[in-house]
């Protein structure tokens, strides 16, 4: 299963922090700045896995078993400005996971045109809504595009982005989606 | 935020759905299920549950399985359950979703679930969706439980030649990967699927988890032998190999090696065929992929690939620039945003869309200090792995135990507890070091193995030489202090190998020595007696002036280092030092007694105290190394009586020692505790048979480069050689003869000019001098031998070798995994283990009864309780004597007691609840007894005991 989503940008500031599990703030913010520590060094070369940080390293030494409740694998991808990642145990597929963050954010443009991290900043709910329709307590639930946008869409209106802030508003074009590297 | 919960609550209860829903995304982000508004929030939970409106729906169901304890669990099962069969697809998934989430806390609910939720499998018109979630549920419990999920493999199997959906694939055959070991004909049946799937497949991702589950499900093993498993490993082999060459995707190398990884233990000679692209991996760009691949060659290695792959990691450690945890993500960011750094996100354009990120600079990162770790304790875990089996030389291998001293990374501040380290009787914290163990090796091989002892011996004494730490150790931090330890018991213990006593026991006594860790400190204490022993208590030369005057000279030195150490504060290193002081100087009396020698002829004997007493202490047996459990196996002599005293009368020894302490009275213990014959049952062993076939002639290691090592090494190697083999004609005819496997060839390679000057005149000289019949001789000599020096290893000592306990393996096993076990747990788990002990198969039928016995119960429980508190108040109202009567009541209750739990047992054996009214029932007769004889009592007993009856009735029927 999935044990935590997080999106923070290329600052290490949590843009989402989603636990399945219960736990104390200050264990969340050491967890992320220890992610953000692996991820940011990483060259852009190199693959999408981390190897895992020391808080979730030092207990799951016993690698004998196959299958453990314990989360083994941290799965990223970094899009522009944001890095969003992936905890999971071993019953998930690595590229599978890929494949999903892809769909995540591939429905947060569709929900935003040309989604940037502005959007998320100040419609936190819809990026909240979004992985709601994705994952349900840690376990994926849908991973169709459409479906996910029509879910979304239905618990109402996605709001635009603030007038106002949105300097560079559709300066850019849709080239931002193409696919991750 | 535990202030707000209550406002939260609030806003959750709203009419309005937008506020609805801000309310229970705060919940779900700052409830924890021991928040204590979320006793008021139940209510709300189920009515937003049965609302007529999908979308409030949807708000629970999201936001139960964050917020969910068990006591919770059981009451919103009942409005869940009507859920699955909603008319929306959306509803019923995230209900199924949910239904697990409750399972986790409070498996019971599992029980009047499932069959729910295995119909929605079943239904071959359900949407698809809902099955993919389905799926993923199932795959989430299977792996506990695998036999309880063996009745839906048709349906599974289904799904997966239906292949709609790519996700649901990928799961499916996860599951199959827990299911095929339970049910062998599985494997005969996926076989052709996931064939065609391999072949066929677009997605990546489908096929390597279609080769991970063949991996993982053991279908390898179980298709072994028939032609279709041999295409299928060469298939599922041969699509590894072109995801780590052709794709050129990280990502992919990443999933091949792990995959790779799995396959090694059973298929080491499949995975050996790719070696070549294995070891490219070691020196990827990518840590990930470097760990990955690294942690395969641990398992691939043996004796003809040791030292390549060996040499490959020690040239990563050697010119990768030491990277500091402190600045390094500063640097790298900087770098990589191309901007300024640390910027607040507003300057930092938080608009540009999320495309892909731009190229970043692509260089080799330094390598981080866990990955130096990792790098040297495999080199190690490789090397040493079974007893060495994979070496054939042993000379290169204290070369390498060198080296790794120089890259260790410098010691952290906040030592983390590390793997057990089980010779290390050091502080915990020392145990992180990596040194500790490059230590313990250099030591394991000097006892071990007898013929590079000497060599071993010397490089131990080069890291103990104070002027040459600078070369030895890294020129940063503190890193490698932990084989100090070590070096300084190999100087003492094996004090008359070496070259240079004099400096060496300078370097023990010197001032800075005392600014050492306690655990090496004492060490250096003991060791410091042992080389003054080697360097003066020889008897053959004559009690000079000279040698009167040195001994003492050196004796002041030793008591000078010791006397502050008497007062040092580690016990251990007070003790020693008190014990070795009184000693010295015992000696030194000894020795401005002893008259010296008047002329050069005349021989003196010199103090028998330094000839005969002192050497004697540190004689006698060898040490060996002993087996890990071999301790456990000493019998136990029959006259051992541990309650026996030792001396009768301790006691007044004790009060006499309070009068008088008797100087140096230890010396007598000390002498009778070395030199007591050691026990006859320990019989040295040797293990020279093991070695004597295994490992084939390597094709000359001088051969391979080795500009991992130093250059200093390197010609401290040579010059050893050389120095070893100058009388030997017959090495000189081989020098000459096969140029390029000798030293020239690397002394030429090596960008020392220094040493080519150096050495390649030296070769020459010998030349010239050895004469041509000399080397032709030798050239018929060289033909037949071998190059390669046999080595002996000492194996462990042990008792009845045969014994399992004495394989390293369990006896290791024994010692460590209890302390691994109860380790704390990981944060981010979710514990499923409940799940572990439900079983899904025994009564599907009677599962939703279960919740309404249990109910029942409970209630029943609160019944009894309620009567025993009210017969105890009564109790002590009234104190009264016993009356006949009372006496037959009980016995009537006690008779019908057992009839109960019998029935209740049969309903549902070994249920908690059932024991706690086991224990609760005496108590309650307790309370009859002590409240005896009262009118006042007796109709309530009689009525609590009618009512009891038809507890037992109502639980006969929820049974049955």
């Amino acid at each position: 299963m999935i044990n935590a989503v997080l999106v923070f940008n290329n600052s290490g500031q949590p843009r989402l922090t989603k636990f399945y599990t219960q736990l104390d703030t200050a264990v969340q913010q050491r967890l992320i700045s220890e992610i953000f520590t692996l991820v940011s060094n990483r060259p852009n070369s190199s693959c999408n896995f981390l190897p895992l940080p020391p808080l979730l390293a030092a207990s799951s030494t016993t690698t004998s078993t196959p299958n453990t409740d314990a989360p083994s694998l941290v799965t990223y991808r970094h899009y522009a400005t944001l890095y969003f990642i992936l905890i999971s145990t071993s019953t998930e597929s690595p590229l599978a996971l890929l494949d999903f963050i892809q769909v995540f954010v591939e429905a947060l443009d569709r929900l935003f045109e040309n989604v940037c991290e502005l959007d998320l900043i100040f419609n936190f709910e819809t990026l909240h809504a979004a992985l709601g329709e994705m994952i349900v307590g840690g376990v994926v639930i849908e991973t169709a595009l459409d479906k996910v946008v029509k879910g979304v869409r239905e618990q109402g209106r996605v709001a635009k982005r603030p007038v106002n802030e949105g300097l560079n508003l559709g300066a850019r074009g849709l080239g931002g989606l193409g696919r991750a590297r | 935020m535990s202030w707000a919960s209550f406002n939260v609550l609030e806003v959750m209860s709203s009419q309005k759905y937008p506020q609805k829903k801000v309310g229970y995304l705060a919940a779900i982000q700052s409830f924890r299920p021991d928040t204590e508004v979320l006793m008021l929030a139940e209510n709300l939970l189920k009515k937003d549950l049965t609302s007529p409106t999908p979308i409030i729906i949807a708000l629970p169901l999201t936001a139960i399985p964050h917020v969910i304890n068990s006591s919770m669990a059981n009451s919103l099962l009942s409005d869940l359950l009507p859920r699955l069969t909603h008319s929306q697809p959306a509803i019923r998934k995230k209900t199924i979703v949910t239904l697990y989430r409750l399972a986790l806390v409070y498996p019971e609910t599992l029980r009047p679930a499932w069959p729910k939720i295995k119909e929605r499998l079943l239904d071959d018109d359900e949407d698809s969706s809902v099955t993919a979630a389905i799926v993923n549920v199932v795959c989430e419990l299977s792996w506990r439980r695998p036999q309880d999920f063996l009745p839906l493999a048709p349906r599974l199997f289904d799904l997966l030649v239906q292949r709609e959906n790519n996700w649901m694939a990928i799961k499916i055959i996860k599951l199959f990967a827990t299911l095929t070991p339970l049910e062998p004909r599985l494997i005969k049946k996926l076989l052709p699927p996931l064939t065609t799937i391999i072949k066929t497949t677009p997605a990546m991702s489908l096929l390597y988890e279609c080769i991970n589950g063949i991996i993982q499900g053991g279908i390898l093993e179980g298709a072994g032998g028939t032609t279709e498993g041999e295409e299928i490993a060469r298939l599922c082999v041969g699509k590894l190999r072109s995801m780590l060459v052709v794709e050129g995707d990280p990502n992919l190398k990443y999933v091949a090696l792990l995959a790779f990884d799995k396959i090694v233990k059973s298929h080491s000679h499949l995975v050996a065929l790719h070696q070549d692209v294995i070891l490219d991996c070691i020196d990827d760009a990518d840590i990930s992929i470097r760990m990955r691949a690294l942690d395969l060659v641990v398992g691939m290695v043996n004796s003809d690939n040791l030292t390549t792959i060996v040499g490959k990691l020690m040239r990563q450690l050697r010119h990768a620039p030491i990277a500091s945890a402190v600045d390094n993500p500063a640097n790298d960011r900087s770098t990589a945003n191309g901007v300024e750094p640390l910027a607040d996100s507003e300057d930092e354009d938080p608009e540009e869309p999320l495309g892909p990120a731009e190229t970043k600079y692509d260089q080799t990162p330094p390598l981080p200090e866990d990955y130096r770790i990792g790098v040297i304790r495999r080199i190690l875990e490789m090397c040493s792995w079974e007893t060495y089996v994979n070496i054939t030389d042993f000379e290169w291998y204290i070369d390498v135990l060198v080296q790794l001293v120089r890259v260790c990374p410098a010691l952290k501040a906040t030592g983390k507890v590390g793997e057990d380290h089980i010779y290390s009787g050091g502080p915990l914290s020392s145990q992180s070091d990596i040194s500790h163990e490059i230590g313990d090796e250099l030591r394991n091989v000097a006892v071990r193995v007898k013929s590079v002892r000497a060599e071993a011996i010397n490089a131990a004494q080069n890291l103990i030489l104070l002027d040459r730490r600078e070369q030895m150790f890294p020129a940063a931090g503190n890193g490698g202090q932990g084989v100090l330890e070590y070096s300084a018991w190999l100087v003492g213990e094996f004090s008359s190998y070496l070259n240079n006593p004099h400096g060496v026991l300078t370097s023990l006594v010197h001032p800075s020595t005392a600014q050492l860790p306690s655990n090496v400190l004492t060490i250096y204490v003991q060791a410091v007696p042992k080389v003054f022993v080697s360097l003066t208590g020889g008897q053959q030369y004559s009690w000079t002036r000279e040698r009167k005057t040195s001994v003492s000279l050196l004796l002041a030195r030793i008591v000078h280092f010791l006397e502050p150490l008497a007062v040092h504060p580690s016990l251990e290193v007070q003790e020693r030092a008190v014990e070795f002081l009184d000693l010295m100087k015992l000696v030194s009396e000894a020795v401005s007694g002893q008259e010296p020698a008047t002329t050069e002829d005349d021989y003196a004997d010199p103090p028998l105290l330094l000839t005969q007493a002192i050497p004697s202490l540190f004689t006698g047996q060898e040490l060996n190394p002993v087996a890990i459990g071999a301790q456990r196996k000493v019998p136990l002599p029959d006259d051992l009586d541990f309650d026996a005293p030792i001396n009768e009368n301790l006691h007044s020894l004790l009060q006499q020692a309070e009068h008088d302490i008797p100087a140096g009275a230890d010396e007598d213990d000390m002498y009778y505790f070395y030199n007591q014959p050691p026990s006859a049952y320990v019989q040295p062993q040797t293990a020279a048979d093991r070695l004597g076939s295994a490992p084939i002639e390597v094709t000359s290691y001088q051969q391979a480069d080795e500009g991992y090592l130093d250059p200093d090494i390197l010609a401290k190697r040579k010059a050893e050689k050389r120095e070893r083999n100058r009388d030997d004609p017959f090495y000189i005819g081989t020098d000459h003869r096969s140029g390029t496997s000798t030293p020239i060839h690397n002394i030429i390679k090596n960008t020392n000019e220094e040493l080519d000057v150096d050495s390649i005149p030296i070769m020459n000289l010998d030349l010239e001098g050895s004469d041509r019949a000399l080397e032709t001789r030798a050239r018929t000599d060289t033909a037949k031998r071998k190059p390669r020096r046999h080595f002996e290893i000492m194996t462990d000592e042990n008792i009845g070798s045969d014994d399992p306990i004495s394989s390293r393996d369990s006896s290791r096993s024994d010692l460590v995994r209890p302390s691994q076990a109860k380790g704390k747990r990981s944060v981010l788990v979710v514990d499923s283990s409940g799940l572990g002990s439900l079983s899904l198969e025994d009564d599907r039928n009677s599962g939703k009864l279960d919740v309404e016995l249990r109910e029942a119960e409970a209630k029943a429980l609160k019944e009894v309780e309620r009567l025993r508190l009210e017969m105890q108040r009564a109790s002590e109202r009234i104190l009264a004597k016993d009356v006949p009567e009372e006496g037959i009541l009980v016995k009537r209750k006690k008779k019908k007691k057992p009839r109960e739990v019998e029935v209740s047992e049969s309903v549902e054996p070994g249920e908690v609840p059932v024991v706690k009214k086991k224990k609760k029932k005496p108590k309650e007769s307790e309370g009859s007894t002590a409240a005896d004889g009262e009118t006042e009592v007796k109709p309530k007993k009689k009525n609590k005991k009618v009512r009891e009856v038809g507890l037992e009735e109502g639980e006969a029927v929820g049974g049955s």
